[in-house]
């Protein structure tokens, strides 16, 4: 039984191991094999990040109560160092759940940058005087990040702004 | 020159300027005996190209591109005829040359839907919406355009129009 593992941990251990768990999952630093080494197996320390990955993103989607998680822990020592940590970090998890959710089946918005220019002259003509706006938006795709780059004159701006407004309006509704 | 960008103007134009001085003759008698050669023609067309563009790349006024096209040696009923559709076509011109000049990426259509998520294998109860854009953009070189589906999540949708509109204002404020 996986859980038990947790048994081996003293209660420091445990909790900086269940934080470290729940960086992981937010898409920070995963714990690192060598700060466990000396108390578990590699084999025992897969089961047990595996597990207690999968007891966070449970509770914290809320599929299953804290009753259900205490039940998964069974006679594990360090029951209320989980609860507390769940209870302390609930809100990060549930963020990056819903992240999650919505990278399902598509590619995400990662991020995005723009840099607003001004375009003076060009070889086609001397006095360009154009201002233009530069965005460049990091597509997650199947875990790789793609840039899509473009170039907006102000008319081309107004449009994509028009458009997103629309979008915009309906969403401020559902909210 | 004025319309060479105060350079001068180049041995090949110049040794043009009588051919394109004998465009008149020639053309008169283009359809009846077909004596203007092709070489003929297509040096008069490239010289008046450079000619037009070249002074519309540098927005030369009607009467400098005349006494300077005299200057050259082209008569002067020639320059009247060239000077008069360049004044006419001044800002076609230069809309076009606007238009061609380099642009990495351009926005050519966006489209998008609302979709309001309920429920996910991460989540059990999600209830916010999500943005679905579709943005097709022409690239740099080939000039065939991509197409991006990107998911955004609300809080991103909201973040990214902002900023957008912060870029609208910044570069309304430009002119």
């Amino acid at each position: 039984m996986t859980a038990l593992l947790l048994n081996k941990f003293s209660d420091s251990e445990c909790r900086k191991l269940c934080h470290a768990v729940v960086d992981g999952v937010c898409g920070r630093k995963q714990p690192q094999r060598e700060d466990y080494s000396a108390i578990c197996s590699l084999e025992e320390w897969l089961d047990l990040n595996k597990f207690l990955a999968k007891l966070f993103c449970l509770a914290a989607g809320g599929h299953s109560s804290d009753e259900e998680v205490l039940a998964a822990l069974s006679d594990a020592k360090h029951k209320d160092i989980l609860l507390s940590v769940l209870k302390a970090r609930r809100q990060e998890l549930s963020r990056a759940l819903l992240d999650k959710t919505t990278s399902i089946s598509s590619a995400v918005l990662s991020d995005f940058d723009w840099q607003l220019k001004l375009a003076l002259s060009s070889d086609k003509i001397s006095s360009l005087q154009t201002p233009l706006l530069s965005l460049s938006l990091d597509v997650r795709e199947n875990g790789a990040l793609r840039p899509v780059t473009m170039e907006m004159t102000r008319d081309e701006l107004n449009t994509l702004i028009s458009s997103l407004e629309a979008a915009n309006k309906v969403v401020l509704q559902l909210k | 020159m004025r319309f060479c960008g105060d350079l001068d103007c180049p041995d090949w134009v110049l040794a043009e300027m009588s051919t394109l001085a004998k465009l008149y003759d020639k053309v008169t008698k283009f359809t009846a005996d077909a004596k203007f050669e092709s070489g003929d023609i297509k040096a008069s067309v490239a010289v008046l190209s450079f000619i037009l563009s070249n002074a519309a790349k540098h927005d030369v006024d009607c009467e400098s591109l005349s006494s300077e096209l005299q200057q050259l040696g082209l008569p002067k009923e020639h320059t009247t005829g060239l000077c008069k559709s360049y004044e006419d076509k001044h800002s076609a011109l230069r809309e076009k040359l606007k238009e061609m000049s380099l642009r990495l990426g351009r926005l050519e259509s966006v489209s998008w839907r609302v979709d309001y998520t309920l429920s996910s294998s991460e989540v059990k109860d999600v209830n916010e919406p999500s943005v679905q854009l579709k943005l097709q953009v022409k690239g740099t070189e080939s000039g065939a355009s991509e197409t991006t589906v990107v998911s955004v999540s609300a809080d991103k949708f909201r973040v990214l129009l902002c900023e957008l509109k912060q870029a609208q204002s910044l570069m309304n404020s430009l002119q």
